[in-house]
Parts: structure tokens; C-alpha cells; sequence
């Protein structure tokens, strides 16, 4: 059994690109787990998408042995995710973790998820240990960022460690300081197994392999285990750790970070946050878990072009198995047909769902705007959740509609005040406070609702700060507004899917946006089409596509009808990602224009 | 083969080339033409040799009447014997305004030639200039006598409308200026902007503001109402005829009847296969002479491929499309299969069902690319599609 004394746990956690998986690439380069020659930028991220899209969305981890002062150490890293909808997962992550080490960009400094962070890893009640990272750039000025660190999180800028995850430059002065400074893990192997699953995969071989931390106990191949919560008993067939690769071990004990099959077949079974303990010997408490994943943004995915419902169904299934971050139920639309109505993290996560369904099982989808869950009050003092505009109940039955609240921090350049008060001002956001974090940069507070900085804040602060700004939220809670469901009628049609909720003083500016969009989006029909937005019965806002008269009685050559059905051809095949509705064509992209910026 | 056959021949040489035209020629300039008019006569005869018989003709181009006098003859002279037992019910060779000349109607009347159908396009000399067409209004009634002296008793005449500067007025003016030369048949098309042309080059860089669409409905409005006054029925979207006088060349091709193609470029349906030639002169002239063919490709179009081709050019004429003949060529039920849009477009005043007649009305004219490619897009994966052959497949003979 490994000395527990010479086990560290620790994640690595930053703001996005900060360069979390390039220090795990030294790291595991240092250690001899992965050979020069296997080498390749960011080993940990190896799913497609992460690779593609360069950023981490998964925690991973890895094991690594390293000798310091004499004495064989275990190294349990957690790579983790940067991305503002991914904290779930940096929290969960690092639950199993006895310290972190918060990279900050030497360039940077210290932005918003840097912060949120930084936070969470307090909450963990792990040790942190401040790496400013990037020293090798021209740019970068790693003590003033370090005074940054220790005027707005307290951590002393002294004990910061310098590296360069590029070339490994500081790596020997980082892994001393993790053997020396993260304590070891606690917990008694002799007492009864207790291990928390913080992740589980499914593995289309071997079923479910779930992810754990042995706090107290032992665990080997062969032992019958019990998942405390779920009250299913299990045989162990294989217990291991991640060199990255999988490899399996004799036994794990208390303090190990490892993985564990138990011919579980289905993620389902298995909640994450559980406790494992031994069904002939079991604790007799259960570790503390997790909260599930909040699903704060909604939107529907409808079969597109070639897709049945069936297939969508299917994937939908197949990619929730993997990744239970999202949520699925089938709703019905009058414009779309059947679909289903799906629960994100935020939007980037919608994406990346989205994104893996079509790749990962071949299903076109047409996708709805997103939207966050309000909560109705209702005449009969009920309150009721509704996660899209058209589920909402009948205006005479409303006594209040309640939308989600965030707190947000923005970290920004000084110089970018005025326009980003400007901005959060005319998303309704409420000023809580400004704290200047060194005499250029500051961090201000605001509370906003969450519908109104969910969609595009991000994009549209990093173009009016020249890319400088930051943002983080969390979601506090809900209240009261004075919202409005603004419909849209196409030809005098309702469409349903197209319907949002808006703050009253909005309505008419989002109402003549929407409109306008839509005029372009809808190509022309044989006749007029009114497009109208509405609340209620009242009409706000109005435009109207004429007819379509084009090419009609062009010179009609010869016999060359060939060209000519070429032609029709694609138009039927553009046709097909239409979808029709009170005698009009609506391209897929039409339900997405709703997203517009409102500026 | 019992099938009667019109005949297309393409003979691909304009004098210069107009600013709206995408149709294949090349300017003549000082090109040799006598080998391609060798390949064509080659082609001519060894389709004509396939049997089946000839019921009308359209020789069009390009320009044929630009042909050097030695080349235009010979052709013409090899046209005529070729269709000698033929019993023709139409002759039509395009002719430009500026171009043609008693010597060359001669040889055409000679060949059997009945029908002349000219370009004037506009009466008026800054649209004409816009079009950078070669001929000037001044040539049109000439153009029309030379064929008159030569005997030549059924001319059509091509307008254009929606032409940058076009003023209601100046359309009047061209239509009746047409309709004065007492000609039995006018075609009045949109003018349209293909890719590739100068016109649509000069549009895209702002040196030339296309007409405004309503503007445009207009002046086809008022050209419909024109010409119906002066006894010019309206049989065709673009196509207007005094009784009986309709192109029944034109009407093989709305009507989806088999035609024989000869030439670069240009396109036949002979027994279910359709097939279109090399449009490229110098290839034409090299595939004749290694091959003794020059199709580029062909496809024998099937089931709803099928139907969508009556549909498309069948819904261009105002007699409209017999859906109970369609379905039986193609083998599905195309009445059923539309049902519901033609029911729709019905309710918008846009179709006609009349047993199992389907016609567009005269609302529907005006949007007929729309109400079409509607139907078309209805006709889906119900049945067997196209089977695209591989490139120059010969037509089989016989059946
Ligand atoms: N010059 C230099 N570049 C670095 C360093 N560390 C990381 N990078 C680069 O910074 C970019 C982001 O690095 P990642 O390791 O993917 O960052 P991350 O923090 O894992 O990002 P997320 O997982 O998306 O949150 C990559 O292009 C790295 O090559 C460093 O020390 N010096
Ligand atoms: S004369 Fe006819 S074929 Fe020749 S360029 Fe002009 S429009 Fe085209
Ligand atoms: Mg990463």
C-alpha cells in the first residue's frame, strides 16, 4: 500500500486559457507518463471537441509519481475546465482534491474566472497555491500580477510560484511546492470503505466506470460494494488509476484517486456524489455529495432535415448516458412537431451539446432559441416553472412572473467604466460595487437578471473592451419583473416557437428587431407575408415581405429543361430545412434569430 | 419509331455578343465556321438516320444568319434534303435585324423554311444601346420585309421588358410598333440578369440599376392587356399568337414531347433519355469527327423527376397540364401526391383544377416561378428518381 503521507490530490484550476492543460502536459511530461514522442499539446483533452475547439470541457485527471527529498510521491492532478458553465464541474472535481494550484496569466492578470475559481476552491476548503503562468511571454509581468492576486483574493503575492508552462521553466520550484505545501490526504484505511464517486463515464465496452476518491478504507478487485444513496450492490472487477491510461492496480486506499468497473451498465445507475463503502463491512455514514448541475438555460431540439424523432430520441439517450449535464423531456410544438425540450448550464454548453449529438450520432437538429426558466405565480398562490415562453399560462390566471437572478463580477481594464456601466445599465443590471484591483484594472459588481447577460454579454463586452473584459456569474435566486411574452404571428400565425419573454420597457425595441430580422431571414413567398410581433392581442411592431415575383418570364431557351430542374431541385432541397407554417416557408436559422443582440 | 420529333439545331455564332446574353455563342469576329456547319450536317444526318419523323424545325443559335454566305448555304441545303419525306407543320429559323439578307432568306425558303422569328427587343435606340444589341430599330421593319418578299408569312418578333430606363411610354411604343408590322406572334420576355453576363457584371459594380420588380409587373401587365386587345392571345407566360398561330416547335417543349437536338450546346429528349451536347465549338467539331457524337451527358428522367418536368414547363402554358396523362408517364399519382398545395394555391387564387387539368391563372402568371417550384418540391421520394447515365450513352434506336 502506498504511504498515504506521500499522496497529494490536487486540480488545476484558471481562467479560461490561462494554460491549466499545457502545465498538466509538463507535468506528465516530467514525471516520464507520457514519453516525448506520445506527446501532443493538451494530452488531457481528449475529446474531439475539446481538441478542436482547444478548450477544456471535462475535468480529467492523471497520476504521476514523482521523487522529491528522497521519497516516492503520488501525484492525483485534476485538469479542469475554465469555462463559466463548466464551475459545476471544477467544484465536483475538486471534492476530491486536498489543494489546488490557480494559474493566473502573467499577460493577463487576474480575470473573472480566475476569481469564481479561486472561490470555489476556498469553498473546497483546499490549500491553494498561486502559479502565475506564461512568464516566458514578452509581455508578461508575473510580480505585478502576483500584488493583483494578493489585493483581491489574499493570497500572498510572496509565496507565488513563477512558471512557464511552455517551457517548463519553474516546473522543479511547482512540484516542490505541491509535495511540500498540499497537505496529504486524511482518512483511515482501516476503518469500513468509504469512496465518492465525483465522475463516472460510460464505456461502450465495458459499462460504466466510475471515477472515485477513497477516503477511508480499501478497495480491491473482487470486493462486493454498495452504493450507499442508490442501495445496489456491485462486484468489483477492476480497480486503477489514470497514468493517463487507464491502468489497473491491485487495491486503493484511503487517499488514492482512481477508477473503478463494477459491471454497472448504464450511467444511470450510478450518481455521481455517491458514496461507495463494502456491502459485507459498510459505513455507517455517507460522504457528503453534490448538488446536481442547475440547468439554467432551455431550449427545444426538433428533428431537422432527415432526422425522425425516433433517431433524435435515440442519440439524445445515447449522448445522456455520457454526459448527464443536460436534461431531456419531449415537448410538442404547433410550428416544429415533436422534439425535446432540453436543460444547459449555459450556452456554451448548449453548443457543445448540440454539437456532439449531431457528430456523435448523426441526427440533424433545428434548434430554438434559449431561454432561462421563469418561475409564475398564479392566482391560486401556486407558483409554476416554465422553461419556454409557450408554456406560459394565461395572462388573466398571472399574478407575477418571476425571472432568474445572477450576481456577476467583470473584470475590465479601468479605462472601460463608463461603457460596460453603460451596457450592464441597459441590461437592467443593478450596481453593487466597483473594486479597483490595481490602479489600471478593477472588478465591478452587478446583479442582473440572467436572461439579459446569458446570451451575448460575454461576446459584446469583449468587443467593447477590445477583448479585455471578463465575466463570471452565479445565479442567486429569483424575482419579480415586469415581463411580457411577446409573440410573433407570420402570416397572421402564431408561431409558437418563436415567442419570447421580455422586460415590458423592451418589448416595442425587441419587438421591431425580431420583425425586421425575420424579414430577411424569410425568404419571399408568392403572395404578402405580414410579420407581426405582439403581446397580447396588441400588435407593436410590423413589417411585410412582398411577393416574389423573380425570373418569371425569363426567355425560356430551347429545350435545355435540364438546367432548369437542377434548379427546382435545390430549391426543394433548400425547402426541406424550411418549415412550413399558415402557408409560409421558415428557415431553421429563423428560430434562432430571436438571439439577435437587442443593439 | 412512331413518334413525332420536332428538331433543334444550334448553331452557336453571334456577330457580337449582347450584354444580357448567357446562351452559348461566341462572336464571330473572323472565326472559321465551316467545320463546325461540316459537324453539324455530320450530326444532323445521322440523327435524322435514327428514323422517326421531323414535324417541326427551329434552327436558332446564336445567329444563323450570320454564317458566311458559303457556310449558311450548304447548311441550309443539307437541312432541306434531310428532312425531304418529312411532313413538316413548322419551319422557324431565327434571324437577327442587321444580319439577314434576301441571298440567305432565299436559301432558307429554300430548304422549307415557313417561319422567321426575329430579336428586336425595344424600338428604342438607348434600350437597345443598353442591351448592347447589334441592330438599331430602324433595322426591324426591313428585317421583316426581306422575310415577307421571300415568302415568308408566319414572324415572330422578341421584346424585352424590365430594360434599365424602360418608361412605360417607351414599352407602349415598342409594343406598338410591333403590333403595327401585322406579325402573327410576339414573345415578350423579362429581361434577366445571368451570371457571367456584362449586364449582370455592370450591375453588380452599380453601373446599372436593374429595373424596380413592381415597375417591372407593370409593364407585363400592360404588354398582356396590349396585345390582348389587338387579337394577340396570351398561350404561354412569355408567348402571344394571333389564332392559330401559336410556335408548335415551342409547344413540343412545354408539352414534353420528344425533340432532337443537333449542334454545340444544344439539348434533345428522344425516347425517355435526355442528353445535351459539348457546348464548346472546337470540342463539338473533335467529338464529331473521333465519335460521330458529341452528348455530354444524359439521363433518362423517371417517376417524379418525370412528372416535375411536366410540371415546370406543361405549367407555363395557359391550357395548363393534364395531371391524369402525367401520372400515367410517370408512374405515380401525381394528383394525389400535390393534392394539398394545389388545394392551397387554389385557395390563393394562384391554380386551377379542372378535372384533372391543372392551370395557373392569370394571378398565378405573375408568381409562376414560386407556384412551380411549390409543386415541384412536393413531388418527393415516392417513387423511383432519375437514373443519371454514364456520359455519352447513346440513345437507343428502335423500341
Ligand atoms: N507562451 C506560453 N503559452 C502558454 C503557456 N501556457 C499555455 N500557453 C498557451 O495558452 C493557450 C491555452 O492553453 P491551455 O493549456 O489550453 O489553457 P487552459 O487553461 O487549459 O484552457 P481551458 O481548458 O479552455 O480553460 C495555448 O495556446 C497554450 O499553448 C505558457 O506558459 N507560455
Ligand atoms: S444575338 Fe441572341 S444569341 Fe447572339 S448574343 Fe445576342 S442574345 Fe445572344
Ligand atoms: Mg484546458
Amino acid at each position: 500500500m502506498f504511504n498515504r503521507q506521500h499522496i497529494r490530490n490536487f486540480g488545476i484550476v484558471a481562467h479560461i486559457d490561462h494554460g491549466k492543460s499545457t502545465l498538466a502536459d509538463r507535468l506528465l511530461e516530467h514525471s516520464g507518463a507520457i514519453s516525448k514522442r506520445d506527446m501532443r499539446e493538451q494530452f488531457l483533452d481528449d475529446m474531439e471537441l475539446e481538441r478542436e475547439m482547444g478548450i477544456t470541457i471535462k475535468a480529467n485527471r492523471a497520476t504521476i509519481r514523482h521523487t522529491y527529498k528522497g521519497e516516492e510521491h503520488m501525484l492525483n492532478l485534476l485538469d479542469t475546465p475554465g469555462h463559466v458553465d463548466f464551475h459545476y464541474e471544477v467544484s465536483r472535481a475538486l471534492a476530491a482534491c486536498d489543494g489546488v494550484l490557480l494559474l493566473v496569466d502573467a499577460t493577463q492578470g487576474v480575470q473573472a474566472q480566475t476569481v469564481a475559481n479561486a472561490y470555489i476552491a476556498v469553498e473546497a476548503n483546499a490549500e491553494i497555491i498561486l502559479v502565475i503562468n506564461k512568464i516566458d511571454l514578452p509581455s508578461a509581468h508575473p510580480e505585478e500580477v502576483a500584488l493583483e492576486v494578493e489585493q483581491v483574493l489574499g493570497l500572498s503575492a510572496d509565496e507565488a510560484i513563477f512558471t512557464s508552462a511552455k517551457t517548463g521553466e519553474g516546473l522543479d520550484e511547482l512540484l516542490a511546492a505541491i509535495c511540500e505545501r498540499i497537505p496529504a490526504p486524511e482518512g483511515n484505511p482501516d476503518a469500513p470503505l468509504r469512496a465518492l464517486v465525483y465522475d463516472a463515464k460510460h464505456d461502450p465496452h465495458r459499462g460504466v466506470v466510475s471515477h472515485i476518491r477513497i477516503v477511508d478504507g480499501v478497495v480491491k478487485k473482487g470486493d462486493k460494494i454498495r452504493m450507499m444513496a442508490a442501495q445496489t450492490d456491485h462486484l468489483v472487477t477492476e480497480v486503477g488509476k489514470f497514468t493517463p491510461k487507464m491502468t489497473a492496480v491491485a487495491n486503493m486506499a484511503a487517499g488514492e484517486v482512481g477508477y473503478l468497473f463494477a459491471g454497472i451498465k448504464t450511467l444511470v445507475d450510478v450518481n455521481i456524489g455517491d458514496t461507495i463503502t463494502l456491502a459485507s463491512n459498510p459505513a455507517t455514514d455517507a460522504l457528503p455529495g453534490y448538488q446536481a448541475p442547475n440547468q439554467m438555460v432551455f431550449c427545444d431540439f426538433y428533428p431537422g432535415p432527415g432526422t425522425e424523432t425516433a433517431a433524435l430520441r435515440e442519440a439524445m439517450e445515447q449522448l445522456w448516458i455520457n454526459d448527464c449535464s443536460f436534461t431531456y423531456e419531449p415537448v410538442t410544438s404547433d410550428a416544429l412537431g415533436i422534439g425535446f425540450r432540453c436543460g444547459f448550464l449555459g450556452l456554451l454548453h448548449m453548443k457543445i451539446i448540440q454539437e456532439r449529438l449531431e457528430r456523435e450520432s448523426d441526427v440533424n437538429v433545428v434548434q430554438t432559441a434559449p431561454t432561462v426558466t421563469y418561475q409564475i405565480l398564479l392566482n391560486d398562490d401556486t407558483v409554476e416553472q416554465i422553461q419556454s415562453p409557450s408554456e406560459m399560462p394565461d395572462l388573466s390566471k398571472i399574478v407575477e412572473i418571476r425571472e432568474p437572478f445572477c450576481r456577476a463580477n467583470i473584470i475590465i481594464p479601468a479605462e472601460f467604466i463608463g461603457v460596460v456601466l453603460q451596457m450592464s445599465l441597459e441590461r437592467r443590471g443593478e450596481h453593487v460595487k466597483t473594486e479597483y484591483l490595481s490602479t489600471t484594472r478593477v472588478m465591478i459588481t452587478f446583479n442582473f437578471p440572467l436572461g439579459e447577460i446569458i446570451y451575448d454579454f460575454y461576446d459584446r463586452l469583449k468587443s467593447f473592451t477590445k477583448g479585455y473584459g471578463t465575466v463570471d456569474y452565479e445565479v442567486t435566486g429569483f424575482s419579480g419583473g415586469d415581463l411580457v411574452k411577446l409573440d410573433v404571428l407570420v402570416n397572421n400565425v402564431l408561431v409558437d416557437a418563436l415567442s419570447v419573454i421580455v422586460h415590458r420597457d423592451k418589448a416595442q425595441f425587441r419587438g421591431r428587431r425580431l420583425v425586421s430580422r425575420l424579414r430577411k431571414e424569410i425568404n419571399r413567398h408568392m403572395f404578402e407575408i405580414p410579420i407581426q410581433a405582439a403581446i397580447g392581442a396588441k400588435i407593436i411592431a410590423r413589417e411585410t415581405i412582398k411577393a416574389f415575383r423573380k425570373n418569371v418570364t425569363a426567355k425560356c431557351y430551347g429545350g435545355d429543361i435540364t438546367r432548369k430542374r437542377k434548379l427546382l431541385e435545390k430549391q426543394k432541397a433548400g425547402k426541406r430545412r424550411m418549415k412550413n407554417i399558415g402557408n409560409v416557408e421558415i428557415p431553421q436559422e429563423a428560430f434562432m434569430s430571436i438571439l439577435d443582440p437587442g443593439d | 419509331m412512331a413518334s413525332k420529333h420536332g428538331l433543334y439545331v444550334h448553331l452557336p455564332f453571334c456577330e457580337t455578343k449582347c450584354g444580357y446574353c448567357d446562351f452559348y455563342s461566341v462572336p464571330l469576329m473572323d472565326r472559321p465556321t465551316s467545320d463546325l456547319v461540316s459537324a453539324a450536317i455530320v450530326e444532323l444526318k445521322s440523327r435524322l438516320n435514327k428514323g422517326g419523323s421531323i414535324r417541326t424545325v427551329f434552327v436558332g443559335g446564336g445567329t444563323p444568319t450570320v454564317l458566311p454566305i458559303e457556310d449558311f448555304r450548304r447548311f441550309f441545303k443539307a437541312l432541306g434534303e434531310g428532312l425531304q419525306g418529312h411532313c413538316l407543320e413548322e419551319f422557324t429559323v431565327e434571324a437577327n435585324p442587321a444580319t439577314v439578307d434576301a441571298e440567305k432568306m432565299g436559301f432558307m425558303v429554300d430548304s422549307g423554311t415557313d417561319r422567321v422569328s426575329m430579336g428586336a427587343q425595344s424600338w428604342h435606340a438607348g434600350e437597345l444601346a443598353t442591351l448592347e444589341r447589334l441592330h438599331t430599330a430602324a433595322d426591324i421593319e426591313p428585317g421583316v420585309s426581306i422575310a415577307r418578299a421571300a415568302g415568308i408569312r408566319r414572324i415572330n418578333l422578341d421584346l424585352i421588358f424590365g430594360i434599365p430606363g424602360q418608361t412605360e411610354a417607351s414599352w407602349g411604343e415598342s409594343l406598338r410598333q410591333t403590333i403595327d408590322l401585322g406579325v402573327d406572334h410576339i414573345s415578350c420576355y423579362g429581361l434577366t440578369y445571368e451570371p457571367g453576363t456584362r449586364m449582370t457584371a455592370a450591375k453588380n459594380a452599380g453601373r446599372l440599376m436593374s429595373c424596380d420588380e413592381d415597375f417591372e409587373l407593370g409593364l407585363y401587365r400592360q404588354a398582356i392587356a396590349t396585345l390582348a386587345e389587338h387579337g394577340y392571345e396570351q398561350y404561354e407566360i412569355s408567348n402571344f399568337a394571333r389564332k392559330g398561330q401559336q410556335s408548335q416547335h415551342n409547344l413540343i417543349y412545354w408539352r414534353q414531347e420528344p425533340y432532337i437536338g443537333v449542334g454545340p450546346s444544344a439539348a434533345g429528349y428522344v425516347e425517355g433519355l435526355r442528353y445535351k451536347n459539348v457546348a464548346d465549338i472546337g470540342t463539338y467539331v473533335r467529338w464529331m469527327g473521333e465519335r460521330g457524337e458529341a452528348m455530354l451527358d444524359g439521363e433518362r428522367v423517371t417517376g417524379a423527376d418525370r412528372a416535375g418536368e411536366f410540371l415546370l414547363m406543361g405549367l407555363r402554358l395557359v391550357e395548363g397540364v393534364d395531371l391524369d396523362r402525367v401520372s400515367r408517364s410517370c408512374g405515380l399519382d401525381v394528383l394525389g401526391v400535390l393534392a394539398e398545395r394545389i388545394d392551397r394555391m387554389a385557395d390563393l387564387g394562384f391554380v386551377r383544377l379542372e378535372g384533372s387539368n391543372l392551370s395557373v391563372t392569370a394571378a398565378g402568371r405573375e408568381v409562376a416561378d414560386g407556384v412551380i417550384s411549390e409543386l415541384y418540391s412536393a413531388l418527393d421520394g415516392r417513387c423511383e428518381q432519375t437514373v443519371s447515365l454514364p456520359v455519352l450513352q447513346v440513345p437507343r434506336s428502335g423500341d
